[in-house]
């Protein structure tokens, strides 16, 4: 007879019991964050200035861009690897429309996030409509992606000289901050608005926790799949003109790297590679540990490679530490009431 | 000598339910012991005590006559117990010769493989056992039926002394059945001990020597298989006076809802349906493990398509070719797995009642958080759920609970036609029957409703008519007042011809 | 049935013969237009220099065969190099200059194989961290410098040519060696049994989680063994060597038929993955095409072998 108890007490809503929420996920990295930053502020002379905050919002908005919008992806239990060589990829298209082709920036940049939402739609396609995995799928279109844009440029050519009114988007100032930032903030909240708020994010945790499950309710899966890789192609066209405005040049190395950030910073922010668990506000809070953290280390005057090694490490401690916790409660859980399927008592097998 | 087996006043409990209650089992070599019980009786608990899976709170355990203290599934195994459940645990990429030989040889990782042999001893176990299966094919290749054949080869190559067999014959055609007895009467002619788990009553005394009957976690006797009938068993299964049990049918079937003519799936294995289905009805769909119920339900709900006969709804054609035309259309579909289709643990209740009708109550796709607690309130009072609210996740409830949650979301669709599989598996008494209860109260309400269900007492108390199903088509429709002996013999189709 | 008739030998082997079959059309349509790519001594430069690739790669099969995946072995590549080659200039004596690299790559393949197998993480996200730890770990310390290495290692002290053929023979013999062990002994069922279904293994007393962990110390290993045989090829040590190497091994293991989602593939797919690869290269210099297009390549065989794999198995569970 089975009684299918299921104890997930950390996923209580924290306003009724606020002792949990202390406990949750995005308070800690909350914490986390708070303890960087008066660390590098004690320890950096320039670090918490407002010129260099300000910094650190430039230098993180194209991670935070991809971030953003790998969180909805790894909901539905999927994986997008491709992103980085996207925006890198994007990035000298839109050098050459606008060298070449002579388009206006303005064109150009349309024109490249329309290649942005085809490029995300290969994906789509292929892990919608052939079924195949999303780890090999985007691993295949991660090299790709970059080897097209190496391709493009023959490894060498360079996009520079942009009229200063573009530069200005990356490199200026728009009502006291960064312009881009704008474009992060608008993004960032666009984007939870539409994973917390709407049912198309409701869709994507259904499928992260339960892929036929949610078929069964009559959600359209294949659709919101493909709509999430699209808008990762979408944004990552969008992370990539950024770049090229912040940098004053477009290379096809650009954005080398960008999916492990982005990645960490998701996944520090609590989301659950198996899918179904997480939040933006906790990957914005991840790509702001991350970015404080390689920002502050530079005024620590500690070398450019301690903050890779130190992304690498937290995300591996953050994977680790979840499915440690994840253990506990497992375990506490069969304590009080024992779920019929596994022993209690009985030895484990070899 | 010694019985292979012996269980004595073996209890256990799960929180609050008691799975066993202090029952006494014994298994002698050489014999045939039939286990016999309905849904939810305790036979899988007893077995999985058996096998180590378990171990009993209470009662003793002996083996050849010796006393057994914490049993393990890998001790368990060394003593020659061996199981085949209905879900075969082979390895799909492997070669049949593979697996067998996967499972027979020791784990020591150093050792030369000799294929020759391997291809050898599938060859001589298979051969015994009748079954024309290739050695060098991938188990993936294989149909369900030859897959269990290949199970029963491993149990019958490790020696196992005491043999488990879990509803064995579910989908095996005649001929297999018959060289599956054929092994059962050699295991025991060479002095095992088999364990017979079935719902066939007439496999049972075709093949057994004694049979136990287990009901509610106890058990109600063990009989030797020529001092009982079939009247007696059925008896001892059931129990209780059916209509005691299940609310009353309260209302006249009014006009047709739906029709299903000569509904067939080559994808799905169900051919030649044949069904109408009425508002304010409940229609029980019955038969064995196998015989299409739930392929039945999955091609109406548009999980499989359909590619011959036609479905009519009010008397038009319908197509439905996804469950959000299903929906469309009216049509609700409880699954029979209810943890991983029918609700979302980890997702709060009001998250799961929604979860079908997103169109409806959050259209232009905001989320709307009033309207949907609002709703799930609604469906917690109607349905009777106990929870401490709204936002709780679905797997703080117990599975009564689930399924109240799993309703409420298909009722939320406000549907025609309403498809519960096994709506009260797994639920303890008291939510079994609020949830008949619920399900009269919606057919009094205009629903039609198709339940398929393996329990029988349940079937009989609540059906207005009962269809059986054998071999993916529509064998028999009974009056609800049938009694269980028709049902079953339909159910085993010794009231018709046999699917070959 | 003792026998078995050509025709289900070859759709038993049909993925790796059909791999065969486009490197033999590569060949010969190399062999019309620019046969110039068949002279010897840059052709044997060029095997000698793939030989490294093929051993990651056949490390690369057995990490898929598990269901795992494994994208750091181009960071444990550059580290054991690193290692060796600063013991090589140490003047360390040649069996520590041989060995130091397997037992360093050991070690940070015994580090993924604790975190993916002992704690159960996604092998994807833990090779993605470990990787760029290490990666960046080693340009910390070396900050990208060359290791310039004594004369006497070159070649193992042979003459240039005999080294290659040493190399490529000894490569050869790896990849019987292993596609042996794969098929004869016991250890290398259980590695396709733990992918094929870990928990089916698990009921079998197979101990899946501890076979994990071996495989990618192998693997780990494997790389150190790369390394060392790319060492001895040069007079430096390039601490940007191997990368792109995972991308590489996986390529070649996907177009040899191994299965993603694990239990199927055969080594000596995955050998003729790695030739057909080994070719394009080259084969788009002697045919004029520019070699900046050998990374996309790379990507679309990825995608095509995959896609290609998932659209014959779709008809195959339709037909069924």
């Amino acid at each position: 007879m089975e009684d299918g108890k299921l104890k997930t007490g950390f996923m209580l809503s924290p306003l009724k019991n606020w002792k949990a929420g202390l406990f949750r996920h995005e308070t800690i990295l909350l914490a986390v964050l708070l303890a960087e930053w008066f660390y590098f502020d004690s320890v950096g002379r320039r670090f918490g200035t407002l010129d260099n905050t300000f910094d650190i919002l430039r230098h993180s908005s194209e991670i935070g861009l991809l971030a953003l919008v790998m969180t909805p992806i790894m909901l539905t239990g999927g994986i997008d690897l491709s992103v980085g060589s996207l925006l890198g990829l994007c990035a000298i298209l839109f050098g050459k429309l606008w060298r070449d082709a002579h388009f206006s920036p303005g064109l150009a940049a349309v024109c490249t996030l329309g290649i942005g939402a085809v490029a995300g739609g290969l994906n789509a396609a292929l892990i919608t409509r052939l079924r195949l995995p999303p780890l090999i799928v985007t691993l295949g279109t991660y090299s790709l992606f970059r080897g097209l844009a190496e391709a493009i440029t023959r490894g060498v050519d360079t996009f520079t000289d942009f009229p200063a009114s573009f530069l200005a988007l990356g490199q200026d100032r728009l009502g006291g901050l960064p312009t881009q930032a704008w474009i992060f903030l608008s993004a960032a909240i666009g984007v939870w608005l539409l994973v917390h708020r709407t049912t198309f994010g409701r869709s994507l945790r259904a499928i992260g926790y339960a892929p036929e499950g949610a078929r069964y309710a009559g959600l359209p899966v294949e659709k919101r799949l493909a709509m999430a890789y699209v808008l990762a192609g979408v944004v990552a066209a969008l992370a990539a003109i950024i770049y090229t405005a912040r940098l004053g040049q477009a290379k096809a190395d650009a954005g080398t790297g960008y999916e492990l950030f982005a990645i960490t910073a998701v996944v520090l922010g609590g989301t659950s590679i198996f899918g179904g668990a997480g939040s933006i506000h906790g990957t914005l809070l991840g790509v702001a540990t991350i970015a404080v953290l390689s920002n502050g280390l530079v005024h620590a005057r500690q070398p450019r490679e301690v903050a890779g090694m130190l992304t690498g490490a937290l995300l591996l401690f953050a994977l680790a530490s979840g499915e440690v916790s994840k253990r506990l409660a497992k375990f506490r859980a069969h304590r009080h009431s024992p779920n019929p399927a596994t022993p209690v008592s009985a030895s484990h097998s070899p | 000598m010694p019985p292979l087996l012996q269980l004595s006043r073996i209890s256990k409990s799960f929180g609050a339910v008691r799975a066993l209650n202090e029952v006494s089992f014994s298994l002698e070599p050489g014999e045939v012991h039939a286990l016999l019980g309905e849904n939810g009786a305790g036979k899988s608990t007893l077995i999985k005590v058996i096998t180590g899976a378990h171990a009993p709170d209470d009662g003793r355990i002996e083996i050849d006559g010796r006393p057994v203290e914490a049993l393990s599934p890998s001790h368990a195994r060394a003593l020659g117990i061996g199981c085949i459940y209905q879900q075969p645990a082979l390895f799909p990429d492997l070669t049949v010769a593979e697996n067998i030989a996967l499972r027979l040889e020791s784990a020591s990782p150093a050792r030369r493989i000799r294929w020759a042999e391997r291809q050898a001893q599938a060859k001589e176990l298979l051969h015994k056992l009748g079954a024309e299966i290739e050695p060098s094919v991938e188990v993936r290749r294989l149909s369900m039926p030859n897959q269990q054949l290949v199970e029963i080869a491993c149990a019958l190559g490790s020696g196992a002394r005491i043999v488990i067999m879990d509803e064995p014959t579910a989908c095996l055609t005649q001929k297999e059945q018959h060289l599956l007895f054929a092994v059962v009467r050699g295991l025991r002619a060479h002095g095992a001990g088999v364990i017979y788990i079935s719902h066939r009553l007439e496999e049972i005394f075709a093949l057994a020597d004694r049979v136990t009957v287990l009901r509610d976690g106890t058990s109600i006797g063990t009989n030797r298989i020529d001092e009982i009938n079939e009247a007696s068993l059925i008896r001892m299964m059931v129990g209780r006076e059916v209509a005691t049990i299940y609310p009353p049918s309260e209302s006249a079937p009014q006009e047709k809802l739906v029709s299903l003519r000569g509904l067939g799936s080559r994808e799905g294995g169900v051919h030649g349906v044949n069904l109408d289905l009425r508002a304010g009805e409940i229609v029980g769909l019955a038969g064995l493990v196998g015989a299409g119920r739930t392929e039945l339900a999955r091609v109406l709900f548009g999980i499989t398509p359909a590619d011959a006969g036609e479905i009519l709804l009010n008397d038009r054609h319908v197509s439905i070719r996804s469950p959000a035309e299903a929906i469309a259309h009216g049509i609700a579909y409880t699954p029979e797995d209810r943890r991983k289709h029918g609700v979302i643990l980890e997702m709060p209740i009001a998250a799961n009642v929604s979860m079908a009708v997103h169109r409806i109550l959050f259209p232009g796709t905001w989320l709307r958080f009033d309207a949907e607690r609002c709703l799930a309130l609604d469906a917690i009072r109607d349905l009777g759920i106990k929870t401490t609210g709204p936002s709780a996740p679905a797997g703080s409830l117990s599975g009564g609970n689930q399924q109240k949650v799993a309703l409420a979301r298909w009722l939320a669709t406000k549907p025609k036609l309403l498809i519960l599989d096994e709506p009260t598996q797994g639920v303890d008494i008291g939510a079994k029957s609020e949830i008949h209860k619920i399900i009269r109260r919606l057919a009094a309400e205009g629903l039609a409703v198709l339940m398929i269900s393996s329990d029988l007492p349940e079937i009989l108390g609540m059906s207005d008519r009962i269809a059986v199903m054998r071999g993916g088509t529509i064998t028999t429709i009974l009056d609800g007042k049938a009694d269980a002996h028709r049902v079953i013999a339909a159910a085993l189709g010794q009231s018709g011809k046999e699917a070959a | 049935m003792t026998g078995r008739s050509p025709f289900q030998s070859v759709s038993k082997y049909f993925r790796e013969l059909s791999v065969a079959a486009v490197l033999v059309v590569l060949l010969l349509v190399l062999a019309i237009a620019a046969p110039a790519f068949f002279d010897a001594p840059p052709l044997f430069s060029r095997l000698a220099r793939d030989t490294p690739t093929l051993v990651a790669a056949c490390g690369m099969t057995l990490v898929i065969l598990c269901r795992q995946i494994d994208i750091s072995i181009g960071s444990q590549f550059a580290v054991c190099g690193v290692c060796a080659g600063m013991l090589a200039a140490g003047k360390e004596p040649a069996f520590v200059v041989c060995a130091a690299p397997l037992l360093i790559g050991a070690a940070l393949g015994a580090v993924n194989g604790a975190l993916i197998a002992g704690l159960r993480l996604p092998s994807i996200v833990v090779t993605l961290a470990t990787m760029v730890i290490a990666r960046e770990g080693l340009r910390w310390t070396q900050q990208g410098a060359f290791v310039n290495l004594p004369d006497g290692l070159q070649w193992f002290g042979l003459a240039q040519r005999s080294g290659q053929w040493a190399l490529i023979a000894f490569a050869l013999l790896l990849v019987a060696a292993m596609a042996w062990v794969m098929k004869h002994l016991a250890a290398g069922r259980f590695v396709y049994a733990v992918g094929s279904d870990a928990e089916a293994a698990r009921l079998a007393g197979l101990r899946p989680q501890l076979t994990t962990f071996l495989v990618f110390i192998l693997m780990g290993a494997l790389t150190g063994l790369a390394a060392l045989m790319n060492l001895v090829q040069s007079p430096q040590v390039d601490p940007k060597s191997g990368t792109g190497i995972e991308l590489k091994a996986i390529a070649a293991a996907v177009v040899g038929g191994v299965a993603v989602s694990g239990g199927r593939g055969r080594l000596w797919g995955v050998f003729a993955g790695v030739l057909l690869l080994a070719c394009i290269n080259p084969a788009l210099t002697y045919l004029h095409v520019e070699a900046y297009w050998e990374k996309a390549i790379q990507g679309a065989i990825i995608l095509l072998a995959v896609v290609a794999d998932g659209m014959r198995s779709r008809k195959a569970r339709e037909a069924s």
